[in-house]
């Protein structure tokens, strides 16, 4: 008893620096890749923790205490998300919440950063807090109809079920209806990220990178480690719900870096959408497939 | 370049950091920044030495002022520079900063730049190229490293002076002062 009781607080305090430093390896590989891509030598790999730790050695402006309180709001609630999603083996979470209440808590962090914008006074705060959300708007519709086809096919909401059903018969992405959503869901993984089509959000040559355009120093710093662990969230989401959830971690680790090099890519290969083009494309063809999706697997439900 | 020893980032975490993370300011006054685009692009790459720009001021540590700087370009410097956390650097690029350059006998043209806002290094030529970009950034590591790229501590120190000399060009400036201005009539020597 006691021993479960120690690999549950371990799992609490490891599993977040786990996510951390997978998620610098990945900014990293990210800025790397694309020097590649443009043949150039790039950056070192640990790039973004040397720039975090200046981030963390300069002085601090803050315009109020909603403005800091909304920074660290955002990196709790990223790291809450994070503890709810199965790595593995290791999940400190999961025994009580589901897909439910993490599609809930996944509005937590860009509403904090909506709040504390609110307080920085710049214009392009507010541009880029309104195009964040009509962003969201956007990839929510298919989203929550890939999780309602996911959900009524295991006929659970809870995430560890649906990982253990795949691992026992198929992965979702290879049953028949389920592949559907799963292309659906692979076509809004950029916008889920914010990679460059989708990167109208933090568009850094339109609107000085949006949102986070007052923080400086330590504020920098900590929307870093939540973006870092963001990109954790967004893939092993993926990977959870169609890939198998990965039956040990070096193949969740496979999995993993596959599907960020197919986003590296594509962020590579497009230039940025403007946002209605970006909501005119999440709403038409992940959308149909989506919906297309959800028909077959409630017909397949059915009969 | 040692950015691989291990032992110099346990004893000083910061100043190594401040040295292999230099972020821009996208910010061009003139003609210099025409230099900028091939050195951060794929024929110089300055991002291999954790040289790139940054979108805001607020992200950035290094501030280049590339070329000629007109009044009013003067004010936006001075504003940019204000808004930047420290520690910050800040270079000159090219010789209109330095002296006015070709623009000697300009009417409207700032000569002397560090007398409106300290300057860390001075990179001459008309135009410099790339490389003497990179040249200043290796200095500018080995002043960091000695702790003599001191140029926010001086803005601190001697701020009435500064804002002297702003005031004296601009008349009222519309921003109240960055630092608290202790006797405003004590006499300074220019």
């Amino acid at each position: 008893m006691i021993n479960v009781t120690i690999v549950k607080v371990l799992e609490f305090i490891f599993y977040p620096l786990i996510a951390f430093v997978i998620g610098i390896i990945l900014m990293g590989l990210f800025r790397k890749i694309m020097a590649r891509i443009q043949r150039r030598y790039g950056p070192p790999l640990l790039q973004p923790l040397i720039d975090i730790i200046r981030f963390f050695s300069q002085r601090t402006v803050s315009h109020g205490k909603i403005f800091s309180f909304g920074v660290i709001l955002a990196l709790a609630g990223s790291l809450v998300v994070l503890l709810f999603i199965p790595f593995g083996k290791i999940c400190p979470l999961c025994g009580s919440g589901d897909l439910l209440l993490i599609l809930y808590l996944m509005l937590f962090t860009p509403i904090s950063i909506a709040l504390s914008g609110g307080e920085g006074a710049n214009p392009n705060i507010s541009i880029g807090v309104s195009r964040k959300l009509m962003l969201s708007l956007g990839y929510e519709v298919p989203f929550l109809m890939i999780i309602l086809s996911v959900m009524s096919f295991y006929k659970t909401t809870s995430l560890v079920e649906i990982i253990k059903y795949q691992q026992n018969y198929h992965w979702a992405i290879f049953n028949f209806p389920l592949i559907i959503p799963g292309i659906a869901y692979i076509l809004i993984l950029p916008a889920m990220m914010g990679v460059r089509p989708f990167d109208v959000a933090s568009a850094p040559q339109e609107i000085a990178s949006g949102p986070v355009v007052e923080y400086g120093g330590k504020f920098l710093g900590l929307n870093h480690i939540e973006h870092a662990i963001h990109m954790f969230i967004g893939i092993a989401l993926f990977i959870d719900l169609f890939l198998g959830g990965g039956p040990n971690i070096g193949l969740f680790l496979v999995e993993m870096f596959i599907i960020f090099f197919i986003a590296v890519f594509i962020n590579a290969m497009f230039p940025r959408y403007r946002t209605d083009q970006a909501i005119k494309y999440l709403w038409r063809w992940p959308s149909i497939l989506a919906f297309i999706g959800l028909v077959l697997v409630r017909i397949h439900v059915k009969f | 370049m040692d950015r691989g020893q291990l032992s110099k980032w346990f004893k000083h975490p910061g100043i190594m950091a401040q040295k292999y993370s230099l972020w821009a300011v996208y910010f061009c006054t003139g003609c210099g920044i025409i230099e900028v685009p091939p050195s951060i692009t794929s024929r110089w790459d300055a991002e291999r030495f954790g040289v790139m720009p940054a979108p805001s001021p607020r992200h950035a540590n290094l501030f280049m002022i590339t070329g000629y700087v007109a009044t009013k370009t003067l004010k936006a410097i001075i504003r940019t520079y204000e808004l930047m956390p420290e520690p910050k650097y800040t270079v000159a690029f090219g010789s209109c900063p330095i002296n006015g350059g070709m623009y000697w006998d300009s009417y409207n043209t700032i000569k002397h730049i560090d007398k409106y806002i300290p300057i860390d290094g001075w990179i001459a030529g008309c135009m410099p190229r790339p490389e003497a970009i990179f040249i200043g950034v290796t200095k500018l590591w080995m002043m960091i490293d000695k702790g003599a790229a001191t140029g926010y501590k001086r803005y601190r120190e001697n701020y009435e002076y500064y804002r002297k000399n702003q005031e004296k060009l601009f008349g009222k400036l519309p921003w109240p002062p960055l630092f608290p201005i202790e006797d405003k009539n004590e006499k300074l020597t220019v």
